[in-house]
């Protein structure tokens, strides 16, 4: 009696240290990211840097942020919303778990489309960069939306070889008249981590405020904020700014 | 005879000790958020209970926190200064000062930073600072649970609320931080004329509310990129952005503020943008408490704008000093922000004093 007890809990012991199973770890999601590297002109833009335009003008970028919406191709959307913000968010625009062998073309609004430019920021999801606790100083209090791009900082406008940043400038581009859409086409997604693949664009500041056929006059063109009176100066720098994004 | 008094005396002592034994079975709180804010994020390690807010409150006024048991969070958080402080500078228990106006606590559950110079990241983490601070409340934290765990009232509400019978630091300053997400502004004439403008339903008593023409003029002008241009850093129903900001005080700054946090020039003279609910309440104004009324501060931004290294961008019109009102834009402007008082909040029984 007391040896089969004995091997009853030999044989107890030895099940309970039989391992459990082993479950194969998940796979890792595969992620589909878009960076945007600023540049002035060859260089990496950094912000607060000074940097001067062909007129001996210098300027120091101290906010560069925008939003794109609506970002698909003819049969896949990869996002609804995705948000720059240099200072804050570094190059990120948008990464989502998805498929990136889907988007070999991706169109976008630069701006936020009028479907939603219009909605209560206070309804959108927390997690959405549209939500007002996220886009904060990007949307305007009242019914005009989203400010669609903001380029903020200052120039030194005396070419006088003395660093006197005196001039602030703000150009700040929304309403739904200046959305701009913005397509492209075999895109160059690189590997760049296990599981993830990343699609980049270059934002050419030197170009955006120097653009040879329209620059931008700091010092007699220093802020629009799209009301009706600075229609031509709001027009040139959304076009500026589209024109300054391309694919690396 | 003696063993009977013997095992009463002892069933006695016993059945005493459990006497401040109470259950563990929190209530969820339903946060009263209206209707034009957003939602609030709650931290998934701080979940917001009935016991918590309540034991919150009482910490928020208990004064065992500090010291000499004389100052409270409340103390410099009144509620009729919209729970900041009248004074320019706070005085901590040992009669010294601090450097910076306290701020007013309102819709903080919506903020990511905190402090003047964001030094702090969450709501948790701001709340443990200000009662070790020598020039504060000048307590180690251990000593204040010590006192409250002498604290019958408290050992019970502790457990309610968190389930512990040996509570810490963590403990009430997650309890603190419950209590200051329900302080929450959301019913000032401001509100009714931001739901006005963007065509959101009003309740019934908001439909009889009177906004004054000279309010509207009030508010256009602070729209008003030609006008008073407060909107870039004040707007939507926070009356804030997130962000940090020179507004054009000093030429150079004694105080680095955010730079002083992040050792970064493009940051000196930088602090947090406040929000302006309740502003008429909580004078005095800016970080070091330098205006004494809105008068003082209108004229700042009219006519006392200094540039420095790092003002901010929005500030157009510095170039000339500030935006120039004359004497009527500046009446008006006073109007609009005295619509952002909400007398509703600041006499909320649920916010004041439990003692």
């Amino acid at each position: 009696m007391v040896k089969n007890f004995f091997y009853l809990v030999v044989f107890a012991c030895l099940f309970a240290c039989k391992p459990d199973p082993v479950t194969p770890p998940p796979t890792p999601a595969e992620t589909a990211r878009i960076n945007v590297n600023p540049t002035f002109g060859s260089v990496p833009l950094l912000l607060d840097s000074i940097y001067q335009g062909p007129n001996g003008i210098k300027i120091k970028i101290s906010d560069i942020k925008f939003f794109t919406t609506l970002l698909t191709n003819q049969n896949n959307n990869f996002a609804q919303v995705a948000y720059f913000d240099l200072r804050n968010n570094g190059n990120l625009l948008s990464e989502q778990t998805l498929d990136y062998t889907k988007f070999s073309s991706l169109s976008f609004i630069l701006g936020v489309d009028t479907t939603i430019n219009h909605d209560d920021p206070s309804a959108f999801p927390n997690n959405s960069p549209l939500n007002i606790i996220n886009a904060g100083s990007m949307h305007w209090g009242w019914n005009t939306g989203y400010i669609f791009i903001s380029v903020e900082g200052k120039a030194d406008t005396l070419v006088d070889g003395i660093d006197n940043f005196d001039l602030s400038y703000s150009y700040h581009i929304g309403t739904d008249l200046y959305q701009q859409a913005m397509s492209f086409n075999n895109l160059n997604w690189v590997k760049t981590a296990a599981h993830q693949h990343t699609l980049t664009f270059n934002l050419d500041m030197e170009s955006f405020f120097f653009n040879p056929t329209q620059p931008i006059n700091i010092p007699s063109e220093p802020f629009t904020h799209s009301g009706a009176g600075l229609g031509t100066l709001t027009q040139k720098v959304a076009l500026n700014f589209k024109n300054a994004l391309s694919l690396q | 005879m003696k063993r009977i008094f013997f095992f009463s005396l002892a069933f006695f002592l016993l059945s005493s000790c459990n006497k401040d034994k109470v259950g563990y079975t929190p209530t969820p709180y339903q946060l009263q958020i209206p209707s034009h804010f957003p939602a609030m994020n709650i931290p998934s390690d701080n979940p917001m209970t009935v016991e918590g807010v309540e034991l919150g409150r009482y910490l928020f006024y208990e004064k065992r926190l500090s010291g000499n048991d004389k100052m409270s969070c409340g103390t410099c958080h009144t509620p009729n200064t919209s729970f900041s402080d009248s004074a320019k500078y706070s005085t901590g228990i040992d009669g010294i000062q601090g450097n910076r106006n306290a701020m007013a606590l309102i819709n903080l559950g919506w903020d990511s930073f905190f402090f003047w110079d964001g030094r702090a990241g969450s709501l948790e983490e701001q709340i443990l600072g200000p009662v070790p601070n020598p020039i504060e409340m000048h307590q180690t934290w251990t000593a204040a649970i010590g006192k409250l765990k002498k604290d019958t009232y408290y050992r019970n509400q502790f457990y309610k609320a968190f389930g512990v019978e040996d509570f810490d630091s963590s403990h009430a300053v997650k309890a603190i931080a419950q209590f200051v997400r329900t302080m929450i502004s959301g019913s000032s004439k401001y509100d009714v004329m931001y739901k006005i403008e963007n065509n959101k339903p009003l309740t019934a008593a908001e439909q009889n509310v009177v906004i004054d023409p000279e309010e509207w003029a009030g508010y256009d002008l602070f729209k008003s990129l030609n006008g008073a241009d407060c909107f870039h850093c004040h707007n939507g129903p926070l009356m804030r952005v997130a962000k940090f900001s020179n507004n054009g005080l000093d030429f150079s700054f004694l105080d680095l503020g955010r730079g002083g946090i992040t050792n970064n020039p493009n940051d000196h003279g930088k602090f947090k943008v406040p929000t302006l609910r309740n502003i008429a309440l909580s004078a005095p104004y800016m970080h070091d408490g330098r205006f004494k009324n809105l008068d003082e501060v209108i004229e700042h931004y009219s006519s006392g704008v200094h540039i420095s290294s790092t003002i901010d961008p929005l500030i157009e019109y510095a170039g000339q000093g500030g935006v120039q009102l004359d004497a009527q834009e500046k009446l008006l402007l006073k109007k609009f922000l005295l619509t952002l008082t909400d007398y509703q909040f600041i006499n909320n029984p649920a916010f004041q004093d439990p003692n």
